[in-house]
């Protein structure tokens, strides 16, 4: 088909968490709408279901997950949606009267056209390099958990959990309950942190009770099953020679372990939105977040961005923006009077924006500070695709250059994942360098594809 | 800024390499740069030492083919050049001369290679033509459609990305001071020579000199412009791909007599393809290039370009796609290469076009000898004095 010959879809939509459903459920019927995501099934990173092949007993119990999967249901239901599951979103540019994405669904490469786009493709685990990070049983708290839901299975026997974000409470929760041990978890800040931070927020932390009373709830399960909760020890390092054995804490003390699990935060999945020429903004605690206006538009014609990709905030936030995005896109499209729309869009933005001061608390609560390390040893490696290390990147920085300098210089991100793991450490040592820190230029393909796929396109 | 011999205006491979050159020979040399190192055509190409000619010359007729062909003393004295450079920059850069090979599928391409050959040979290079098993013996995984090869044993490759960093450290070592973010906005004819107007993160400032060279790769028509000169560089927009490491798998550099195809195994294992496939140049806010934002890929570019190298070497269809870049550089409207003093304008030089990844390093020694007034014959055929008509109303008066 070719750039002027009318687009496939009126709406596709690249990410089926809860932003992404919510857009396709605020939309009126009729539009044609495709949904695209990697995963086989919907339901995003918080609802990441089991393989329909083998149902699993006790899948996601609990009242928080409730509403999220009474959307799913809906959404699941819509029959205006052409669902697109184990499908990648490689790459999508402006074409005619829209946007033409390139997909790839692991056997082949093909692309659609839609006259509009969402994105809604989430965030992701920030990596943090740490002497012996890149040993096999060292993970993300989002990767063992990612693990549990999707099988209901522990991968190692004990597990030690370590970071500065909260999530790793209910990670490591999970785990339990899943069958698996968790040797300890270890936050990098203090306790006075959260009580002050909480503090700080009164009303905030007030109308979260019920949220904030859940976490100390896990806490105090996983201490009642005998897990040490430890506060203000930071990780140092990953022991062991061929896999973990063990996790070294600040103190020096090390905690006996199979595998090692670290939360110090999400990033947002800004490779689409960059690659597209969407104007981007730095992101807390790292990474670049889509911008956007009061309708999720984005800086180009035509698209729109909702979710996490616009910066970290929870499912919450995100279902709120994408129906605000949804709203829009029937604005855009003339099948919904504007008016109609401000009058549905008001509940929703009164959702986002209580969901927001949460987000905000967190953010606060869970902050990393200012990682990676500095003083970390020479051989520690930051970009585990090309092995470039701590010391490579110091003699780069020391001539003085940006982050493509860098790159350049030393192939630090010039792997598999794109720099997916390594661009925001980067730019955070180039903090103090560098008075204008740019990323690297995004590049096709946003996954790694297979040549022979990409050829045998139709 | 007193005390400077020599300005050099941009640190891609020709201006690191030049001021390195020119500091060897004794010269005070400050290298202003927009960017930084390998901000352009030096940090994106293909790191291909091309020294059989390439398809580009052999695409237009015979005639430009002739007179293309003018470039093989240059090719030859590249090939001594980069012999060296390995033993005088050290192993960072990654020099493989082991051998390239420019295939014909076709009873035409191999009628074309042989016309190629003949006057290679007659150039003094020592290609010569073998048979589809020969290279594949070469190349074992080369495809069986492949019927003849041009083979040439010097041809290879290197890392682009550290030789401009390696000459930069070998000029630093020489005294070169090299100014990132020092973008030359301003040119006037003074009694001393020229005065550069530079724009700084901390404010415009003025530098003078008595010789300029213009090392600007695709923008130096725009710096000719300061100049009030007409410099015939036109910039061009080229794709790259990457897959991911691999296992070695392909030796020698291969590209192809009827096809844009360049495909080389890096030394990290990487295999790179390319070989000048087009890519669209964004408009700046006048209308006219951008050359300091990224060129737009091609979506027909890449799959052309994929789909050629797939066909000549089928595993690398095996392979995943990491990575695809744009980078622009320049050509010249004869295809050769601009090196050389500019007549209209005494004291400043150009070095810019061609395939100066390959050729760069040999620019720049016998330019400084130029600069340095000792008597240099081999670069005049690349002088811009040729395109003399071009500015018999123009140039640098009024000193
Ligand atoms: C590993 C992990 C675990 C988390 N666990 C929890 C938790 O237990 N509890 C909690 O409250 N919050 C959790 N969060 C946060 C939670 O995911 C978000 O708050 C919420 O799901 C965000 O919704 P979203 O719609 O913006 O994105 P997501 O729910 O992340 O949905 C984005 C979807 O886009 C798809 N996608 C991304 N890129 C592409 C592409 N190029 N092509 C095709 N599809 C693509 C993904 O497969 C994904 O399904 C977790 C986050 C992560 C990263
Ligand atoms: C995709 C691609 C593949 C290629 N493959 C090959 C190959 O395989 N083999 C080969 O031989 N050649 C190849 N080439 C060509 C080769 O890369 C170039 O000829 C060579 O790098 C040119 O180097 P340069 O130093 O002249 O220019 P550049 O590297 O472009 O450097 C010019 C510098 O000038 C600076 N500058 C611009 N304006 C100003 C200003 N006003 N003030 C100060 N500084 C300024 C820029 O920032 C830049 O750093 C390829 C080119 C491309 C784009």
């Amino acid at each position: 088909m070719n750039d002027d010959a009318r687009p496939d879809y009126d709406l596709a939509v690249v990410g089926a968490g809860p932003a992404g459903q919510a857009a396709c459920l605020a939309l009126p019927d009729g539009p044609r709408i495709v949904v695209i995501d990697e995963q086989l099934r919907p339901g995003g990173q918080i609802l990441r279901q089991p393989p329909r092949a083998f149902s699993v007993r006790g899948w996601l119990e609990g009242a928080e997950y409730r509403r999220l999967k009474a959307r799913l249901a809906a959404f699941e239901s819509l029959e205006s949606v052409e669902w697109l599951g184990g499908c990648s979103v490689l790459g999508a540019r402006e074409a005619g009267e829209g946007w033409r994405l390139a997909l790839s669904d692991g056997g082949g490469v093909r692309e659609v056209t839609a006259r509009r786009i969402l994105i809604a493709t989430g965030c992701y685990d920030m990596a943090v390099p740490l002497p012996g990070w890149t040993l096999p049983g060292a993970m993300s708290a989002g990767g063992v958990q990612a693990f549990v839901k999707s099988q209901m299975l522990a991968p190692g026997h004990r597990i030690a959990f370590a970071g500065s974000h909260p999530l790793q409470l209910l990670a490591a929760d999970q785990l339990r309950k899943a069958g698996g041990t968790v040797a300890a978890v270890a936050f990098s800040q203090p306790f006075r942190r959260f009580v002050l931070k909480a503090l700080g927020r009164p009303w905030t932390a007030l109308t979260n009770l019920p949220r904030l009373m859940s976490v100390l709830l896990m806490g105090w399960r996983l201490r009642a099953a005998g897990v040490p909760i430890h506060f203000g020890r930071a990780p140092t390092a990953v022991e062991g020679r061929d896999r973990v054995q063990g996790l070294r804490l600040e103190d020096g003390a090390v905690v006996a372990c199979d595998a090692a699990a670290f939360c110090f935060g999400f990033l947002p999945q800004s490779d689409l939105p960059r690659a597209m020429g969407l104007a981007v903004r730095p992101a807390r605690p790292g990474g670049w977040k889509a911008c956007h206006d009061a309708w999720m538009r984005a800086s180009r014609p035509g698209a729109y961005v909702a979710g996490e990709t616009t910066g970290v905030k929870g499912a919450d936030a995100a279902a709120a923006e994408g129906a605000l995005a949804g709203l829009a896109v029937a604005v855009d499209m003339g099948v919904l009077p504007l008016r109609e729309a401000v009058r549905r869009a008001a509940p929703v933005r009164r959702a986002r924006a209580r969901a927001l001061r949460f987000a905000a608390l967190l953010e606060a609560v869970a902050d990393p500070g200012p990682l990676p390390d500095r003083d970390l040893p020479a051989d520690t490696i930051v970009c585990r695709c090309e092995d470039v290390t701590m010391g490579d990147l110091r003699a780069a920085l020391a001539i003085g250059a940006d982050a493509g300098g860098v790159k350049l210089a030393t192939r630090c991100g010039m792997g598999v994942c794109q720099g997916r793991n390594c661009e925001h450490g980067l730019l955070a040592l180039l903090g103090g360098v560098s008075t204008e820190p740019h990323g690297f230029t995004p590049r096709f393909p946003a996954r790694p594809i297979r040549i022979g796929d990409l050829l045998a396109e139709d | 800024m007193d005390g400077v011999d020599v300005l050099v205006i941009g640190a891609g491979l020709v201006g690191c390499a030049a001021a390195c050159r020119l500091a060897q020979a004794g010269a005070r040399v400050e290298i202003l740069e927009a960017a930084r190192p390998n901000a352009g055509a030096s940090g994106a190409n293909a790191g291909s030492l091309h020294f059989q000619l390439e398809r580009r010359f052999l695409e237009n007729g015979e005639a430009l083919a002739d007179q293309a062909a003018s470039i093989l003393g240059l090719n030859l004295l590249a090939i001594e050049e980069w012999r060296g450079l390995a033993d005088e920059l050290g192993p960072d850069i990654r020099v493989h001369m082991r051998g390239g090979l420019m295939v014909a599928e076709t009873a035409d391409e191999v009628a074309i290679l042989e016309r190629k050959v003949a006057r290679e040979v007659q150039g003094g290079l020592a290609s010569r033509m073998i048979d589809g098993d020969a290279a594949r013996a070469l190349a074992p995984g080369l495809s069986e459609t492949v019927v003849a090869a041009s083979h040439l044993e010097a041809e290879g490759h290197a890392d682009p990305k550290a030789l401009t960093l390696a000459f930069a450290a070998a000029a630093a070592a020489r005294g070169v001071r090299l100014r990132q973010r020092c973008r030359v906005v301003a040119a006037r004819p003074v009694r001393s020579g020229y005065r550069l107007t530079v724009e700084t993160p901390d404010g415009p400032e003025d530098l003078t000199a008595p010789k300029i060279l213009i090392a600007a790769g695709a923008w130096s028509a725009r710096i000719g412009e300061l100049f009030n000169l007409h410099l015939p560089l036109y910039p061009v927009a080229l794709l790259m791909s990457a897959t991911e490491r691999t296992a070695p798998l392909l030796d020698p550099l291969i590209q192809h007599v009827g096809q844009r195809l360049s495909m080389k195994q890096a030394q990290a294992g990487n295999v790179l393809i390319g070989g000048g496939w087009p890519s669209r140049m964004r408009l700046d806010a006048a209308g006219r290039f951008d050359l300091d934002r990224p060129a737009e890929m091609l979506a027909s570019s890449l799959r052309g370009n994929l789909a050629v190298a797939a066909r000549v070497f089928p595993r690398v269809a095996e392979l995943n796609l990491i990575r695809s870049w744009t980078g622009i550089t320049a050509i010249t409207a004869d295809q050769l290469p601009l090196v050389g003093a500019i007549p209209q304008a005494p004291g400043v030089y150009v070095a810019a076009g061609g395939s100066a990844f390959t050729l760069g390093p040999t620019f720049a020694r016998l330019l400084a000898r130029r600069i340095l007034d000792e008597p240099e014959e081999r670069l005049e055929i690349f002088s811009p004095a040729r395109f003399g008509h071009l500015n018999s109303f123009m140039g640098a008066a009024d000193a």
